[in-house]
């Protein structure tokens, strides 16, 4: 089987998927946010308000394992949040970005895997617009240093990498199974329980510390809080165990969508 | 030169009214033991096709005898099972654009995200937003949104925007009638304008008086398969004499 589609032969392949990965984006952030530019700070909104129900709920309870200081409490809450926020939201909006444009595929020939990526990408325009300038000010003012603040972009690259291969995988399950997002919010439900987000990895007894931190969201959660609360200069052993696991999400998510998209077109 | 080849090309596709689409439903099919593979169907067998350049091909057959799959195959969509498709050239697939159109967004925007999903570049769909704009009649309403506008409005929009550039393949997937008699009149000068220059054709219709005005070639698909192939007029006799 071969395919040799010489549509336009002077551009090349990647150069067009950039640019429809540009209209989709931008499509997608106009229709969210219709004209406001504020809007895109209404994403904010979530975690912040998840924040103040944790801080004001479990301040008290944790704040032992933070110096004593609610503050501290609150702002690892919040780093905690905004992380599993961007996975939860991007994922689920990846999840059924094929389908709803199947009768659009079955027009066009278009790279299929542009959508979900679109929709990560999407995401993450309005995360450095509305939440990293909000972490990279308290990081600066924490750890009193420039470098803390531009580490962050390791982690952040890492949630990306985590998000657009779960986004592959379930975009690719939700062609063959719509009842995917039912399961999918226990997923997550199950994901924001077993990740440090609200609690410390203390909290955990030892037995089961290890399985926890194998995810691999906990180990982006714990490089930003080390690079944003602790004062001290980046981990790199903690960025580079982020990194490794938003490759290995990606890859693994890349290959499951492309064992699964030649069955796509049969079942859109 | 040539166009378009395909060779021995087969496709079997899955037959979706049996498919389950529910995950918790398979699951437990399995585990009572019910779980049927699903059936797969030849929906194009062994079809075997040159085009040349500037040929105009009409391809005619009952309904669901794989005239659009065909299409869809030589558009890229479909990947065939088995055999091999070569394109030479770019394609523009005239069809309902009812699907690409984003209703909450302005017309201009939608002009642009229409034409980069066709394979063009954002900066040349921005050039040409005015010429498109013009010739569907639509200038006043370059900033509305296209929910706004009739549904007769937004079939010249998508007819505009997929003919705006000349493609070296144009695929008309049944005939053309857009919007009201003025509009008619321009779609069809502009088809025609096709016609005249150095375009690869492929018509599907079951208007064959149509085809057999407009297309040199004809082949009769039935039920996957290539029944016959060659002048126009043959195609049409030998395919009106088995329905008799």
């Amino acid at each position: 089987m071969s395919i040799s589609l010489n549509n336009r032969p002077n551009r090349s392949q990647l150069q067009r998927y950039w640019e429809l990965l540009h209209v989709l984006v931008e499509k997608n952030l106009k229709g969210r946010y219709r004209g406001s530019f504020l809007g895109v700070f209404w994403s904010l909104l979530n975690p912040l308000m998840m924040t103040v129900i944790y801080a004001a709920v479990l301040g008290t309870a944790f704040a032992s394992y933070y110096d004593n200081s609610i503050v501290n409490y609150i702002l690892a809450a919040f780093t905690g949040l905004v992380t599993m926020h961007f996975f939860a939201a991007s994922t689920s909006q990846a999840m059924s970005s094929v389908v709803a444009n199947g009768s659009l595929l079955n027009k066009i020939s278009l790279p299929v895997s542009v959508f979900p990526a679109s929709m990560i990408t999407a995401n993450l325009v309005q995360f450095v617009i509305a939440t990293l300038p909000l972490l990279a000010i308290m990081t600066t003012i924490i750890s009193g240093s420039v470098i803390n603040a531009i580490a962050l972009l390791f982690p952040l690259l890492a949630l990306t990498l985590v998000s657009t291969g779960t986004g592959f995988i379930l975009s690719a399950l939700f062609v063959f199974f719509r009842d995917i997002p039912y399961f999918y919010e226990v997923a997550v439900y199950g994901l924001r329980i077993g990740t440090p987000v609200f609690y410390p990895a203390d909290v955990v007894p030892e037995k089961i510390r290890p399985f926890i931190l194998l995810n691999p969201l906990a180990q982006i959660i714990e490089s930003i809080r080390q690079i944003t609360l602790s004062g001290n200069l980046p981990d790199l052993s903690l960025i580079w165990g982020a990194l490794l696991g938003g490759v290995i999400v990606c890859i693994l998510g890349w290959l499951c969508f492309k064992s699964l998209q030649h069955q796509f077109m049969d079942l859109l | 030169m040539e166009a378009i080849r395909l060779n021995e090309i087969s496709l079997w596709r899955r037959t979706q009214e049996e498919f389950s689409y529910d995950f918790k439903k398979s699951v437990l099919s399995i585990l009572e033991g019910k779980y049927r593979k699903p059936t797969k169907k030849l929906v194009l067998d062994r079809v075997s096709l040159n085009i040349e350049v500037g040929e105009t091909l009409g391809i005619i057959g009952s309904n669901g005898s794989g005239k659009s799959t065909l299409l869809k195959v030589i558009s890229g969509i479909l990947q065939p099972t088995i055999g091999s498709v070569k394109v030479f050239g770019n394609i523009a697939p005239l069809i309902e654009l009812g699907a690409g159109l984003d209703p909450s967004m302005s017309v201009t925007q939608n002009i642009i995200l229409y034409g980069v999903m066709l394979g063009f570049l954002r900066q040349e769909m921005i050039q040409r937003v005015q010429s498109i704009l013009e010739f569907a009649e639509l200038e006043e309403y370059a900033f509305a949104p296209v929910k706004a506008l009739s549904s007769g409005m937004k079939a010249r929009l998508g007819f505009a925007i997929a003919t705006d550039v000349r493609p070296d393949i144009l695929i008309l997937d049944e005939v053309l009638s857009v919007g009201d008699a003025s509009f008619k009149k321009k779609s069809r000068q502009r088809i025609e304008k096709f016609w005249d220059t150095n375009t690869t054709i492929l018509v599907v219709s079951h208007d064959l008086r149509f085809i057999q005005q407009w297309c040199q070639k004809a082949i009769w698909l039935d039920k996957g398969q290539i029944k016959f192939s060659g002048d126009v007029k043959e195609t049409v006799e030998h395919y009106l004499s088995s329905i008799e």
